[in-house]
């Protein structure tokens, strides 16, 4: 049965060309009344009156109307479907992996330009009715070309992606792929990665509607898979190290060469011999400068998106903080723990004395509790105890007592180069609740509940933490190793505000309001947040300058590009129906109706003139 | 001529074109002057002149010069001789310049009418008389210019009748009875308008004008379209060019030549009405000769004359 449609139904729009025109001939209409010397001599004939609005339209007007009709018309893309005989029309659904590894070398060129040249195949076997729909997998899932069935567009999208250097996340791409090959019947679902289906992330039974096309084999990769940067609190910068991790991931050794560099300087060069499949770990000391830390194999492998790494080193500066407290012994406890760090400076003041003004100069601001009405003007804030009821760190009112630490978030910054929190109890700390903008970094546990004893985040562009423990009763002591610890790990970090964000590309970060995008890193959504697709040192815009953020893939599984999986073979699916409606567009007849209007209406025009 | 020789031929505004008119004079029934001049107007007899008009019984104080002795012989009556009045005249050039006159758009009747009202003013400077230009303009605002009284003040007159563009609304009866009130007579009033308006309205103005003591004349410019619309008109939503006023008829043959009727009962209304005022009325086509139709029409209606 024939069926007819419009490709573009936006297009429709089009046809209030016609409306405009017709308002047009009514205002010249009403602008073209014939203008004669008097109407007394007009009004004594006894002629039939005209309606003044009455339109009657010329031979002028319908061609005109007739133009624009053509043209609107051809713009919405009529078609009419004829059966053939044949087999239904196609869809094809293109799945193309984005991720890092798809930049590996093979001898018969790169992984993803392979890929891409499939699906370009792919495209163009498809008939003039046959839809085609592009999703790109990298960390995240993106519909680059929804159903159409233009294919110089698909065409041109697929050539307007690259491969990012992302780690692979299939399973959203395929999810999305085979939701709409369920909800369109036939749909061709092509699967262009170098993954083997069993690390496509979704069931083995439901990727046999899946046409899985693996890329490339080689193992030939060398790769940086681990970058630590330790740097002690408030310490000089040359007191900093560097911890890489380089692996080998083909199977037969390989000799490369580490080569690292700090600030613009030459750091060091390390040779490396590391056996089939082998990795080896590298510690730098006393660079020679501080900024940024760059490192690079020099190796000819496949891949070269995991030969450099990024990092930065310090330069830190020396704590600078301002206590409000009515604690002689904390604000003493405190200067005895800054006292230990070179350049170190700590002011105390009583929480009556407390006006913004006295924070300004600070970096830091510790308020014991006390929570004033306006936030300091610092780079971070440590509220100790707060009070119940403030307005930055949820508090109930009643305090919890006996609370010992059971858990904490080993890979927050604050507890970085702790292994671990060694066993503490509070008699007494402040029932914390964790709020929007922080996460609990030491949660605490007492016969009744668990409690938050560190809580911390970034808020209004500051970084804040909430302390539970009252330090004015819970000395700082070396006896008291857990809360001396994070006390100067929870100042270090909120002394670090400002310093460069290290994060992992394709991994979405929270970051502060104010902070641009630049290429390479987006910035999106309420509240905002980070994901950087390309690796290396971003400077970012922001509202107080630039943010510089240091990207690095560092993921194993992305190197190992030679992935060698026991796969069971996906089961066999019928090939996929040929087209089977022959399309007719109406589109170029459209428009040459419109042609042909234009040169009748020219040629009536053209009399009227000489007339 | 043609209508199209006429839109060729250099304009009457430039009063070096106007030579050809040397020699004539505007003869006005009923066209008066206080000051002596070189117009006769038979009827009014002086006491003093060139050519006797009539006779009358002699009274003490009557110049004995012109005391008719053949008369005293043959009658043995004492008689005086009496002499055709020689005055100069005022010409008060009335020129309409409403929105009317602009139209038909192609016509160009205030151009017509310029030429022809500077036609009659140049005829009246070079016999002696004076003008006076009158634009009537839109809502009852006319621009007088002080009198000319020489022929070298033709481009003065050319000048002031060039300046009238066109446009408003007029009520033309109203504007020559405004006219009248401000200005006495005796003179000659040239109106020169399309004569668009209800005749009763145009009466009120040309009695005006004669209570005051002036002869009238009644120049009518029309557009060809204006007596036969058949060819400018394609539809039939009209306005009036001075009251925006719209008027939406069938253009039906019919109605064309009902049109055409009610035309020519509005140019007998108005030849009726100078008949009935003592008025001259010639009527010019825009577009035809202006030349043509001094020496012609108003020659044939005696208005114009060789000295």
């Amino acid at each position: 049965m024939s069926a007819a449609g419009i490709a573009n139904p936006a297009g429709a729009l089009a046809f209030l060309a016609l409306a405009a025109l017709l308002v047009l001939y009514l205002r010249i209409r009403r602008r073209q009344a014939i203008p004669v010397a008097t109407l007394f001599l007009w009004r004594r004939v006894r002629a039939p009156l005209v309606e003044p609005r009455r339109f009657r339209p010329d031979a002028l007007f319908w061609l005109q109307a007739a133009i624009l009709a053509a043209l609107a018309a051809g713009y919405v893309r009529p078609y009419l479907d004829r059966p053939t005989g044949g087999a239904p029309a196609a869809r094809l659904l293109v799945l193309l992996d984005v991720s890092a590894s798809m930049q590996a070398r093979e001898p018969e060129g790169v992984r993803f330009d392979l890929a891409r040249a499939r699906a370009q195949r792919e495209i163009a076997r498809l008939s003039s009715s046959d839809e085609a729909m592009l999703v790109t997998a990298g960390a995240r899932a993106s519909v680059v070309l929804r159903w159409s069935t233009d294919r110089a567009l698909a065409r041109r999208r697929l050539e307007e992606v690259t491969a990012l250097d992302v780690p692979t996340d299939l399973a959203p791409a395929l999810e999305l792929a085979l939701s709409e090959g369920r909800a369109r019947a036939g749909t061709r679902i092509l699967v262009l990665t170098d993954l083997p289906p069993s690390e496509g992330g979704v069931a083995a039974a439901d990727l046999a509607a899946v046409e899985w096309t693996r890329i490339g084999h080689t193992d030939d990769n060398v790769g940086i898979i681990g970058v630590t940067v330790d740097e002690p609190p408030f310490a000089d910068p040359g007191a900093a190290s560097v911890l890489v991790l380089v692996r080998n991931f083909a199977r037969v050794p390989r000799r490369v060469v580490l080569a690292a560099g700090a600030g613009g300087t030459p750091w060091e060069r390390r040779d490396l011999t590391l056996g089939a499949r082998g990795s080896a770990s590298v510690t730098l000391r006393a660079p020679p400068a501080s900024g940024a830390l760059e490192l690079r194999l020099e190796v000819d492998d496949a891949l070269a998106a995991d030969d450099r790494a990024w990092g930065w080193i310090g330069p830190r500066e020396p704590v600078d903080a301002v206590v409000v407290t009515r604690s002689p012994a904390l604000a003493a406890a405190f200067e005895r723990l800054v006292a230990g760090v070179p350049g170190g400076r700590i002011a105390r003041i009583a929480p009556e004395e407390w006006t913004p003004a006295v924070a300004a100069g600070h970096r830091v601001a510790v308020l014991d509790g006390f929570v004033p009405p306006e936030e300091p003007d610092v780079a971070g804030t440590l509220y100790v105890a707060p009070p119940a009821g403030n307005a930055v760190c949820p508090t109930a009112a009643t305090a919890a007592a006996d609370v010992s630490v059971v858990d904490w978030d080993a890979d927050h910054p604050i507890l970085r180069g702790m292994d671990g929190l060694p066993p503490l109890t509070l008699a007494r700390a402040s029932a914390l609740a964790v709020p929007g903008w922080g996460r609990s970094v030491v949660l605490g546990g007492s016969r009744a509940a668990s409690v938050p004893i560190l809580v911390a985040g970034e808020t209004g562009g500051r970084r804040v933490a909430c302390l539970a423990a009252p330090l004015a009763e819970e000395p700082l002591a070396s006896d008291r190793l857990s809360l001396l610890l994070l006390a100067l790990g929870t100042l270090r970090w909120l002394d670090d505000g400002t310093g460069p964000l290290a994060v992992a590309t394709g991994d979405p970060v929270p970051i502060s309001p104010g902070v641009g995008a630049s290429a390479g890193v987006t910035v999106a959504g309420d509240p905002p947040v980070l994901i950087a697709e390309r690796a290396g040192i971003h400077r970012l815009p922001a509202a107080d300058g630039e943010r510089i953020v240091v990207a690095n893939l560092a993921d194993e599984r992305e190197s190992d590009i030679g992935r060698e999986v026991g796969d069971t073979p996906l089961p066999s699916r019928p090939p996929p129906p040929a087209s089977a409606l022959a399309r007719s567009d109406a589109t170029g007849w459209l428009f040459a109706l419109g042609l042909v209007a234009l040169v009748v209406e020219w040629g009536l025009w053209t009399r009227r003139a000489g007339a | 001529m043609s209508m199209r020789a006429a839109a060729a031929e250099p304009s009457l505004l430039d009063p070096a074109r106007l030579a050809r008119f040397h020699g004539l004079v505007l003869r006005v029934p009923g066209g008066a002057g206080e000051q002596g001049g070189q117009q006769r107007v038979p009827g009014r007899a002086d006491a003093a002149g060139l050519e006797v008009e009539a006779y009358r019984s002699y009274t003490p104080g009557d110049d004995l010069r012109h005391l008719d002795w053949n008369a005293l012989g043959r009658l043995d009556a004492l008689l005086v001789r009496r002499f055709t009045a020689e005055r100069r005249l005022t010409f008060h050039i009335l020129l309409d310049a409403s929105a009317s006159m602009r139209v038909p758009a192609g016509a160009d009747k205030l151009r017509a009418a310029q030429e022809l009202a500077m036609a009659l003013g140049f005829i009246a400077l070079a016999a002696n008389d004076g003008v006076r230009t009158a634009i009537l303009l839109a809502d009852g605002r006319t621009r007088v210019s002080r009198p000319h009284r020489h022929r070298q003040a033709a481009a003065a007159v050319a000048g002031e009748l060039a300046d009238a563009t066109g446009g408003g609304a007029l009520g033309l009866g109203a504007a020559l009875a405004a006219h009248a009130a401000q200005h006495a007579g005796p003179g000659v009033a040239v109106v020169v308008s399309d004569l668009m308006s209800e005749v009763a309205d145009l009466e009120r103005g040309v009695r005006a004008l004669r209570a005051r003591r002036f002869a009238v004349i009644l120049a009518q410019v029309v557009a060809p379209g204006e007596l036969d619309p058949g060819r400018t008109l394609r539809h039939g939503v009209l306005r009036d060019a001075e009251s925006d006023d719209v008027h939406a008829i069938r253009l039906t043959r019919a109605a064309l030549a009902e049109y055409r009727t009610v035309v020519e009962e509005h140019l007998a209304a108005l030849r009726a009405l100078a008949a009935r005022t003592g008025s001259v009325y010639g009527r010019l086509v825009a577009g035809t000769s202006v030349a043509d139709f001094i020496t012609g029409d108003l020659a044939r209606l005696g208005l114009v004359r060789r000295r």
